[in-house]
């Protein structure tokens, strides 16, 4: 009993104590200041967003009406038009590179033409690059992720580096032990008191943040983004525990507290401010996929390779005759197989760059966390791997109801590709599958777990650290 | 007596533990980050001599004059190891062509494979410098003053005649000397993997260009000591000292420069400043098709517009077309003709083929060069002037005013990558002064090389040198005269609180 009593009387002391202190009002300020930002910002954005994300909807529901009324070769050689990835409402939690990330696919782009045939819809993965023109400063945005991975992970150390080194410089620590207190029990309730006095500025400003986003008619928070809000904000929690862990480390390990926070800043300096950029331009260094001129010339040599045999053959057929049709209808499917392989490929070039550029910088604490802040708001990179996925299963969908549809038709000549030899009847609109992007938490969950697990093992690590070192230490 | 003071100063910093730590640090960062950076240089300026050999092959591969695409290509910036700024973000690959003027906006990428991995942060020596210097001046800084109040030492060694000017001036230049020792370990040390590199060669120019960026960034690095004196003797007491220098230097730093552009409201130019140029530019362009017209229905060949009756093997007919892009306010036309012969039966609309074409070229260039006038000032105005808005509110942080000054010093800012632009504009008048003076326009092989090709051998070639170090340095020196200006206000500052100050 009387364990917890001084379990509890250490843990309201600390609070007590950091309550009057100056980084306690600093942090305040600075949380504040930093999640208003947050706020406004968002208000700012995101209408637009999903104004855009509307528009680009009933772009494409218009034109897949426009075609499915025209007959089925249309809808078979026009293809859906660009597909809109839905924007999250959490954004304002990771902004996750989204900018980078293109906010549409795009299938139904026109390729070529002849005197009669149209080239087939294909899809392709448009790039983003916001800075090609861009002369303004470039700034990284004020997020969640900005905010708890390096401000409240600095705030973290601060509150921290002297925990036990300021003590023992005060005598107090001595003090303390001399009341037959175990030491773990000391241990355990300067972290406490620190976590509980973090987590009160940090809470507030999370608090005020919410308020004004969700005070807005713009913006609208469902159930199931406030579960991921909570989810978010357990996460930032751990993430500050680990730097609490790290600082009563330091803190217990080195007998000057000056000479603790010289240490806790540079190893914050170098795991959370430069690891993650410089492993990621190793890492993205080290296979260079092709440039992207090739990628033009090879998209043109495989459509000339293929029109010429195209050309030779058809060259013998007449013009109507079955088996001329069925050579167009070879050629024009075939282009399209091969130029999206093609796109597909890049793609996947792309991303493997990219995902072993994420798992290298995994050894940051910071990346860690913001890839799970991405994964929780329904940003980011992962994000996009759903949307591209979302949207290979739209294609095949479409492209197998082009099939059923032709099939269904007893006049059809069911030749795919060939004005003539597909189903002249126009098509129900109701009855086109319509794309329409989905955010889903459980696969969430998955992509999340590792990182999970990676964040928990490191907190347990720096947390028995720093008990072996404060059990071991001299007062 | 100073000398006296200087010594022990500098002894008791340099035996530290921060001392010790910070110069590791900084060694690692730089070396690591150099290797980095040197390797990404490399591997830029291999796809830029790539693409500049593709282009020559392209070009030398068409048959006639008009589908020639005479591109040129910026190189990359050797400096842009120091501050990357603009270098890898802006375009790097431009048209020259007589019928439009080439700029930034109209510039194209090569090089960069991957788009996705833009969304890493590049990183470069500068970077280091703004994060690690700042925080390496304030730990110096923190118990200059307030450690010695604590102490008492302050007070034994003002019982002595010295002067309290003396004691701060003894301070501010050791532990300047001190901070920077692993400033230049770690810049020597980037400089002679530089110059072990192969593919980088630095010229005279470039050294003076380095030794402006060490001199900004001793000046930052002052700032910041001063900073740090500054809370040191204001709040007296170490531990407040340091508590707060790690605020601020978490807002300067970390905060400020991320934040200030989403608080400030956007300075976007009005909608109707674009649309009124661009459609001044179309009326220009379309003065010219109207003028066009006119002549081809007072020719002596009773068509109706050329070119679309000629038909070649390639069976490609050739348009006048005009389009435009309101966003960037670009509007061109273009009369692509890829003809690899023609029949018998066209033969006698040669001669009025090219008189038409003699008539036009000249009159396109005249256009595109009037639309130009239209069209800078309004891209200044539209996308210029709300970035050098924004410029000027981070500059209201040190670490703003740096990071300008040396994107100036390494000519990897806004307007060093402009200065290419301008020598691709001065290039198109020399391609346009070598197609009227050798008839180009009004030759065969402008839209035909059925008789004979194109040939591409006595243009004009193309060099860009940036611009000299005292241009640089002009452009710099407003930054850095800023950042000294900080530094003799806060050390005036200093010293009065000093003076005042009881012990």
């Amino acid at each position: 009993m009387v364990w917890h009593f001084a379990l509890f009387n250490i843990i309201w002391r600390e609070i007590y104590d950091n309550l009057n202190s100056l980084r306690f009002a600093l942090a305040t300020l600075l949380l504040l200041g930093l999640m208003l930002t947050n706020a406004i910002v968002h208000l700012r954005e995101h209408p637009e967003r999903v104004q855009n994300y509307h528009n680009a909807v009933v772009e494409h529901h218009e034109r897949l009406k426009a075609a499915a009324d025209e007959s089925l070769y249309k809808l078979a050689q026009k293809g859906p038009g660009y597909l809109p990835k839905k924007p999250s409402s959490l954004r304002f939690c990771a902004e996750g590179g989204e900018p980078y990330l293109s906010e549409r696919a795009q299938g139904g782009h026109h390729r070529w033409g002849t005197d009669t045939l149209e080239s087939f819809w294909i899809l392709a993965y448009p790039s983003a690059s916001p800075n090609r023109q861009n002369v303004r400063p470039v700034v990284s945005k004020v997020d969640w992720g900005f905010i708890i991975g390096y401000v409240l992970s600095l705030v973290a150390l601060l509150f921290t580096f002297d925990a036990i080194s300021g003590e023992r410089e005060r005598g107090t620590l001595r003090l303390t032990l001399a009341n037959s207190i175990p030491r773990h029990t000391v241990l355990i309730g300067k972290f406490l008191g620190a976590l509980i006095s973090i987590s009160i500025p940090f809470t507030l400003s999370i608090l005020i943040n919410l308020l004004v986003i969700s005070t807005s008619s713009d913006v609208h928070l469902g159930a199931e983004a406030w579960g991921r809000l909570g989810i978010i904000f357990c996460i930032a929690l751990l993430y500050t525990c680990l730097f609490l862990a790290l600082g009563l480390l330091v803190s217990a390990r080195v007998q000057r507290s000056a000479v603790s926070l010289v240490v806790l800043l540079l190893v914050w300096v170098v795991f959370v401010v430069f690891m993650p950029s410089t492993l990621a331009s190793i890492a993205g260094r080290s296979t260079s996929s092709g440039p992207s001129l090739d990628f033009s010339e090879r998209s043109e040599k495989l459509h000339e390779e293929l029109s010429k045999e195209y050309y030779n053959n058809r060259f013998k057929e007449p013009a109507d005759s079955h088996k001329g049709m069925q050579l167009d209808s070879e050629y024009v499917t075939k282009d399209a197989e091969q130029q999206e392989r093609l796109h597909a490929e890049r793609l996947n070039q792309r991303v493997e760059q990219v995902n072993r550029a994420r798992t290298i910088t995994r050894i940051s604490p910071v990346t860690i966390v913001q890839h799970l802040l991405e994964s929780f708001a329904g940003t980011g990179f992962e994000r996009h791997l759903q949307f591209l996925e979302n949207v290979q299963s739209y294609a095949r969908e479409y492209r197998a109801f082009i099939d059923d549809t032709d099939r269904a038709d007893p006049d059809s000549l069911n030749i795919l590709g060939v004005p003539a030899g597909m189903s002249q009847k126009p098509v129900n609109p109701e009855s086109v599958p319509k794309f329409e992007d989905t955010l889903n938490l459980s696969k969430d969950f998955n992509t999340a777990a590792t990182e999970l697990l990676l964040l928990v093992l490191f907190v347990m690590a720096l947390i028995s650290g720093a008990y072996l070192a404060f059990v071991r230490v001299e007062i | 007596m100073l000398i006296t003071l200087i010594r022990r100063e500098l002894l008791n910093n340099l035996m530290t533990f921060r001392f010790a730590a910070a110069t590791f640090i900084m060694l690692l960062l730089v070396v690591a980050n150099t290797f980095v950076l040197i390797n990404d240089y490399e591997s830029r300026l291999v796809s830029h001599n790539n693409s500049v050999n593709m282009h020559k092959r392209q070009l030398q591969e068409t048959n006639t004059y008009s589908a020639g695409e005479i591109r040129v290509d910026r190189p990359p910036n050797s400096l842009s190891i120091f501050n990357v700024g603009y270098d890898k973000q802006l375009g790097n690959e431009v048209r020259v062509t007589h019928i439009y003027v080439p700029s930034l906006w109209d510039a194209g990428m090569h090089g960069s494979s991957n788009p996705f991995m833009d969304m890493f942060a590049s990183m470069d020596i500068i970077f280091i410098f703004e994060v690690i210097l700042s925080l390496l001046a304030l730990i110096f800084a923190y118990d200059a003053f307030a450690g010695e109040y604590q102490s008492g030492t302050l007070r034994l060694v003002l019982t002595h005649p010295v002067r309290r000017g003396n004691i701060l001036v003894a301070k501010y230049i050791s532990a300047m000397l001190c901070l920077i020792v692993p400033l230049s370990i770690s810049l020597l040390l980037s400089l002679i993997l530089l110059t072990t590199s192969t593919s980088i060669s630095l010229n005279t120019d470039d050294f003076l260009r380095i030794g402006g960026i060490i001199f900004t960034s001793i000046v930052y690095l002052s700032v910041f000591y001063l900073i740090g004196l500054l809370i040191s003797a204001i709040t007296r007491r170490t531990s407040t000292a340091l508590m707060l220098s790690m605020f601020v230097w978490g807002f300067l730093v970390l905060v400020y420069p991320n934040m200030i552009l989403a608080v400030i409201p956007q300075h976007d130019a009005p909608q109707e400043r674009k649309t009124s140029a661009y459609d001044k530019i179309e009326q220009v362009w379309q003065e010219l098709d109207k003028e066009r017209k006119q002549y081809l229905a007072t020719d002596d060949f009773p068509g109706e517009d050329w070119g679309y009756e000629l038909r070649g093997w390639g069976s490609r007919s050739s348009n006048f077309i005009m389009f435009g892009n309101p966003h960037t306010l670009i509007y061109k036309c273009r009369g692509v003709m890829k003809f690899t012969g023609f029949g018998e039966e066209d033969e006698y609309k040669m001669p009025h083929a090219q008189k038409h074409f003699r008539y036009l070229g000249p009159r396109i260039i005249d256009t595109a060069d009037k639309t130009w006038l239209v069209r800078k000032p309004a891209l200044e105005d539209i996308y210029i002037k709300p970035a050098n808005t924004e410029r000027i509110w981070l500059k209201l942080s040190p670490v703003g005013l740096y990071d300008a000054a040396t994107k100036t010093w390494s000519g990897t800012d806004v307007r060093g990558v402009r200065d290419f632009f301008h020598a691709a504009r001065q290039y198109r008048k020399r391609v346009n002064d070598f197609f009227l003076d050798t008839d180009v326009f009004g030759s065969r092989q402008w839209f035909s090389s059925d008789k004979e090709a194109a040939d591409w051998s006595d243009l004009p070639h193309f060099a860009y040198q940036r611009v000299d170090s005292n241009i640089n340095a002009m452009r710099a020196l407003p930054d850095v005269c800023l950042l000294l200006m900080i530094n003799v206000v806060l050390f005036i500052i200093i010293f009065l609180i000093f003076v005042k100050s009881e012990v």
